[in-house]
């Protein structure tokens, strides 16, 4: 028994040591650094909470990236799960080659987050690029997709809702657990699918909804490859999502201070944000054979 | 046979204790940021130098995409290499008081008679040599000529007569064709040139540490930017955000001639040249002036410097393999040309006639036009961030030419304000 403790202990010690030194360590200290000025040349001074003064009060820059960071995240988010679930609606059905299908629809996930696909995003979005010729095809004129700032954050959005695949396979299984005597029931009734989806399907997916919603939400919060590599930011900062800025201002301007202040402004935001999430969850979630349902 | 084995080893060890044997053999770390070519050369030259003062010189090179983020830590950890190749526009960031390297003046080893003095000034912060100049580099014109010769334009040689040119090139070519590039840095720098050209300073004024122009002056040079873009000369930041914002030696239009010149850095003729389709040709000309101008306004500077840690335990060994690197024929011949043309004498004489001739002529251009000394901050990333994004918001007509120009003074002197 106790050899089997020690076993236990041994196999959860690497995640445990991994655990304090790369996250615990450097997240308590952050907080502390966002407390000081510190260029990383000379030792941290502390500077109380004038960091976060100058961000809540002067700086422009600040406000500008989180109204687009959570434009960003409100857009991405309920797009993102919708399409995914609509995907894993159709693959749900018995269909010829369902297997490829499903299998093609996940690899824009695993691709999805690398430079080589937000560099192709660039071209295919380009004035003269992919897009912009199907849409002459089609006889639409073109769109200035990365030109115009109220644009640009829309065709940042459309990469990640791209990615929708891991969101997707969740949402599969869920799909493939419903018990199928419900549906045979509210048939039996005369349910109609559009009935049967709304009254079974959904509430009874309710509970990955609701997973699904946090983690692309927190995903979302911290969206960096796409707006650093396609736009930079730009155009008129409409696609600055914090990540960029607080990379920014701690890895090209050295105000370590200034950035793990914006960090944990950002922290603060996902946080409250979950745990309203959580909150409004007791009435809208359902779990079999839960209490409350 | 014994007794005189062990004899010989007593005296070897009685040598090495006296300190009159070789030098002590010490394992060096270098670090440096380039491209392949940079690093096959450097790899050699290390090996050169090393075997030659009898030390083992470890590299450690990357891409430039990071070089600066892996050293600021490093840096801040105390653990950086013996000897670093260190961007110049960095070495306030690093040393603001001249303290963030070793004193090179105060180590044996490196021949410092190879520089000039403006050379040693520009690797100095608060008057100590923190960093050598391996090269020096500036803003040069270059034109694909055959563009022009097809358009029956000669190739401008003022302001003046590009904006003349660009209609009659668009006339002949097309509209799609463009005389000129300007974007992000190329944009700034565009915009400090035409300010330098007219006024005969810089943007910071040494003596002050402030910005040396007044509002009235920049706005002149951002309304100029706007005549280029107004005139066909150059696209719009719209136009080129709506391209994606991609590298003028990447665009088809570059290779196809359509773009038909830009401001670029001399040492990397190459790097614009050669995607050029057949039978283009890329040529450096001498500086294009402004009406009334007091200067040419070249804007050159040492393109990088080799620093040695304050932290080293090996400083007058790495001392060695810099001097070795830089001003002795095992590491002249190694280096050649991956750094640009040596700013060292020594080995400038050594690679004559060894270099692209292009290269060479874009150097001679920038080094015997006329300006003032440039000043590092120009390239402080607040400073050009700050500039930049004005220029955008201008270009976007968020803002007025006077409006921008004070933004980007006051953003500017705030900057400068932290260093004094």
């Amino acid at each position: 028994m106790k050899s089997q403790r020690a076993l236990g202990l041994a196999y959860l010690t690497p995640y445990v040591v991994g655990l304090l030194v790369f996250t615990m360590i450097p997240f308590v200290a952050s907080l502390y650094l966002s407390f000081t000025k510190y260029d990383l040349m000379s030792a941290p001074k502390w500077v109380g909470f004038d960091n976060f003064v100058k961000l809540f009060t002067r700086d422009r820059t600040f406000w500008k990236s989180l109204n687009v960071t959570l434009l960003y995240v409100f857009l991405t988010v309920p797009l993102k799960l919708a399409f995914a679930l609509f995907i894993a609606a159709i693959l749900n059905y018995r269909l010829r080659f369902i297997n490829f299908f499903r299998t093609a629809f996940y690899v824009p996930s695993i691709l999805g987050g690398s430079i080589a696909i937000a560099v192709l995003w660039r071209y295919i979005f380009a004035s003269e690029g992919l897009a912009n010729m199907a849409l002459d095809l089609v006889g639409l004129g073109p769109v200035d997709w990365f030109g115009d700032p109220g644009n640009a954050l829309f065709t940042i959005t459309l990469l990640r809702c791209w990615q929708f695949g891991s969101a997707m396979v969740i949402f599969l299984a869920a799909l493939q657990s419903i018990d199928k005597s419900l549906y045979e029931a509210a048939r039996i009734d005369g349910a109609s699918q559009t009935r049967i989806f709304f009254a079974i399907t959904l509430p009874l997916l309710t509970p990955v909804i609701f997973f699904n919603l946090i983690m692309q939400m927190v995903q979302a919060f911290q969206e960096f490859n796409g707006p650093y590599i396609i736009t930079q930011g730009g155009p008129l900062k409409a696609t600055y999502l914090l990540p960029l800025y607080i990379y920014e201002e701690a890895f090209k301007k050295f105000n370590m201070g200034y950035a793990s202040a914006i960090a944990w402004v950002l922290f603060v935001i996902i946080t409250v944000l979950t745990l309203v999430a959580f909150w409004s969850s007791k009435k809208w979630v359902y779990y079999a054979g839960d209490k409350r349902s | 046979m014994k007794i005189t084995a062990s004899a010989a080893l007593l005296a070897g060890a009685a040598i090495a204790t006296l300190g009159l044997g070789p030098a002590r053999a010490d394992e060096l770390r270098m670090s440096w940021w380039g491209g392949d070519s940079r690093h096959v050369a450097t790899q050699a030259a290390l090996k050169a130098c090393g075997d030659k003062h009898g030390h083992t010189v470890k590299g450690e090179f990357t891409g430039f995409d990071g070089y600066l983020e892996k050293l600021t830590t490093q840096m801040a950890g105390g653990t950086e290499a013996d000897i670093v190749q260190v961007n110049w526009p960095w070495l306030p960031l690093f040393s603001r008081d001249g303290t963030g390297f070793a004193d090179l003046r105060q180590l044996p080893g490196i021949d410092l008679g190879q520089w000039s003095d403006a050379d040693l000034d520009a690797g100095s912060m608060k008057g100590v040599l923190q960093g050598i100049p391996v090269s020096n580099t500036g803003r040069v014109f270059f034109f694909n000529t055959t563009t022009f010769e097809r358009a029956g334009v000669p190739v401008p040689t003022s302001w003046d007569e590009l904006l003349a040119a660009t209609p009659k090139v668009k006339a002949a070519l097309g509209d799609d064709y463009y005389t000129f590039n300007a974007v992000k840095e190329t944009a700034q720098l565009l915009v400090t040139l035409f300010v330098t050209q007219k006024t005969g300073k810089g943007l910071v004024d040494p003596e002050t540490n402030q910005v040396a122009w007044t509002p009235e002056e920049l706005a002149e040079g951002i309304d100029f930017l706007g005549k280029l873009v107004e005139t066909g000369a150059i696209k719009s930041q719209k136009q080129e955000a709506s391209e994606g914002n991609v590298n003028l030696f990447e665009k088809p239009q570059w290779a196809e001639g359509e773009i038909a010149g830009s401001y670029e850095w001399d040492s990397t003729w190459s790097k614009y040249a050669d995607p050029l389709k057949e039978g283009q040709k890329l040529e450096p000309v001498p500086m294009l002036t402004v009406e009334g101008a007091v200067t040419d306004g070249a804007y050159r500077k040492p393109s990088m410097v080799f620093s040695i840690s304050k932290n080293s335990k090996h400083q007058e060994a790495a001392a060695r393999i810099v001097n070795c690197l830089l001003n002795e024929p095992e590491g002249i011949d190694a280096l050649g040309d991956s750094r640009g043309l040596p700013a060292s004498k020594v080995a400038a004489a050594r690679l004559e006639g060894r270099i692209d001739p292009e290269i060479v002529k874009a150097n001679a251009i920038v080094m015997a036009a006329s300006g003032p000394v440039i000043s590092p901050f120009n390239e402080h990333t607040e400073v050009r961030g700050n500039f930049i994004d004005t220029l955008e918001e201008y270009a976007y007509g968020q803002i007025d030419a006077m409006d921008a120009a004070e933004q980007i003074i006051d953003g500017t002197n705030d900057v400068l304000a932290e260093y004094e």
